[in-house]
């Protein structure tokens, strides 16, 4: 609120039913174009949408606090350490599926496909990571962790980010990267190919490349060699050329 | 008896949710606070934490998540999503406080290369940081507030009822009711002021 600018009742009313989105189409449309013409008004409106946000904030940040006292009794009550070590055998019979698997997946998988991947794929060596300390912190805190191999901890930063900028090239492409770094290459495909289809983003060579790549993991030759014709790059060259 | 003919598909359902949710419908705001709550608070204990930590973190996130839904900057699909959402949230915001408790003296942070992956990108602007300040003055004023001006804004403004509701619940006129209204902003908008200068 810079000053004491009155503001009518009427205009509070009117700002009501626009926050509410219960305005007419006519009386929306001029009410947009007078905010686009008249500054004044557009910060008082701002004035009044804020505060109107902070009512129903604090509004509901007590209420948060009623339902907090009403929550079911029966989860405080959990017994900790009977949970933890059933949860705990659970873990060591999960990883040990995951490590037979794995390990026959290798033995007995190990296709021409796949080592050719294997020789070709390292991950890229990702952005630097200095930085001012406000913008985009939260992408090269992830980034930070891709660079050291944690490509779990990047992906699950990212992932947040990605759900914010679904679109977004930079985050698709290092999400589709570091998820084949983790061998899900599924998962890799999807966030590949949503930057292989921008044509304008700087990445678009490189998710090319990758996208091929991650075909080729899953001995899908037919597309590996479609995605890898997309890309300029010069690995991309050399290795349709073994896939011929 | 005519059967209505059902409309509601599960696409509706999931609309009706968050539709719900951006009109503060408390069962829809109660069942999702409820529900949520036991997965994060495991988290928290897990990890150093406490139960008022859990509690604190879970409601700094429970609020982020409304509001990022209320001006569609999340759009979730389905109910799940949200879920999914306010976990990542969750930790995310418990991540950080354990990050500041334990590293806010090693921590450098240098400003030499600045590299921007895309100027559509989701960084935070000194603009946002200023409407933030300002949102928190407004929260901590209203919670402040005299209790008859309280009650009725948020009545209004928060439950959504209807002024001919408040009128009939406080046996005044409607229109009285709503001068009442007015009058409240205006003595809220006042405080705010003075809580700055």
């Amino acid at each position: 609120m810079k000053d004491n600018s009155n503001i009518t009742q009427e205009l509070l009313e009117t700002i009501e039913r626009y926050y509410n989105d219960s305005m007419s189409k006519e009386e929306r449309i001029e009410f947009e174009t007078k905010l686009q013409q008249d500054t004044t008004f557009k910060s008082q409106v701002e004035d009044i949408k804020l505060l109107l946000f902070g009512i129903e904030s604090q509004s509901l940040k007590e209420k948060l606090n009623e339902f907090h006292g009403e929550l079911p009794i029966q989860m405080e009550t959990e017994d900790p350490s009977s949970k933890v070590r059933f949860l705990h055998f659970r873990k060591i019979a999960a990883a040990a599926i995951i490590i037979i698997a794995s390990a026959s997946f290798w033995f007995f998988s190990g296709s021409s496909n796949e080592r050719l991947y294997n020789s070709y794929f390292s991950p890229d060596p990702g952005l630097p990571t200095t930085m001012s300390s406000s913008n985009n912190y939260d992408f090269f805190d992830a980034m930070v962790n891709y660079k050291q191999g944690d490509y779990q901890k990047a992906i699950d930063k990212w992932e947040t980010l990605q759900q914010k900028e679904p679109k977004n090239d930079t985050v698709n492409y290092f999400l589709g990267v570091a998820n084949l770094a983790e061998n899900k290459t599924d998962e890799a495909i999807v966030f590949l190919k949503e930057t292989a289809s921008k044509q304008e983003s700087v990445f678009n060579d490189d998710a090319n490349y990758y996208l091929g790549l991650a075909y080729l993991k899953n001995d899908d030759k037919e597309n590996a060699i479609k995605f890898l014709k997309l890309s300029t790059n010069e690995n991309s060259k050399k290795l349709l050329e073994k896939l011929k | 008896m005519q059967k209505v003919h059902n409309t509601f598909t599960p696409t509706d359902q999931s609309t009706q949710f968050i539709e719900g949710l951006k009109r503060n419908d408390e069962r829809i705001l109660k069942s999702l606070y409820q529900n949520n709550y036991g997965k994060i608070e495991a988290l928290v204990l897990k990890n150093n934490g406490t139960k008022d930590h859990a509690k604190d973190i879970y409601q700094e996130a429970f609020i982020a998540v409304w509001r990022n839904v209320k001006e569609e900057k999340f759009v979730p699909q389905n109910e799940t999503a949200l879920q999914g959402y306010l976990y990542t949230i969750s930790k995310n915001k418990w991540m950080d406080y354990l990050r500041s408790k334990q590293y806010k003296k090693t921590v450098q942070v240098s400003k030499l290369v600045h590299f921007d992956p895309s100027d559509h990108g989701y960084e935070t602007t000194d603009d946002d940081i200023f409407k933030e300040k300002r949102l928190e003055g407004i929260m901590s004023v209203f919670k402040t507030m005299g209790s008859p001006c309280k009650e009725l804004l948020t009545t209004f403004y928060f439950e959504k009822k209807s002024l001919r509701e408040i009128a009939d619940e406080l046996q005044i006129e409607e229109n009285t009711a709503r001068n009442k209204k007015y009058r409240c902003m205006e003595k809220l908008r006042e405080l705010v002021l003075a809580s700055k200068s």
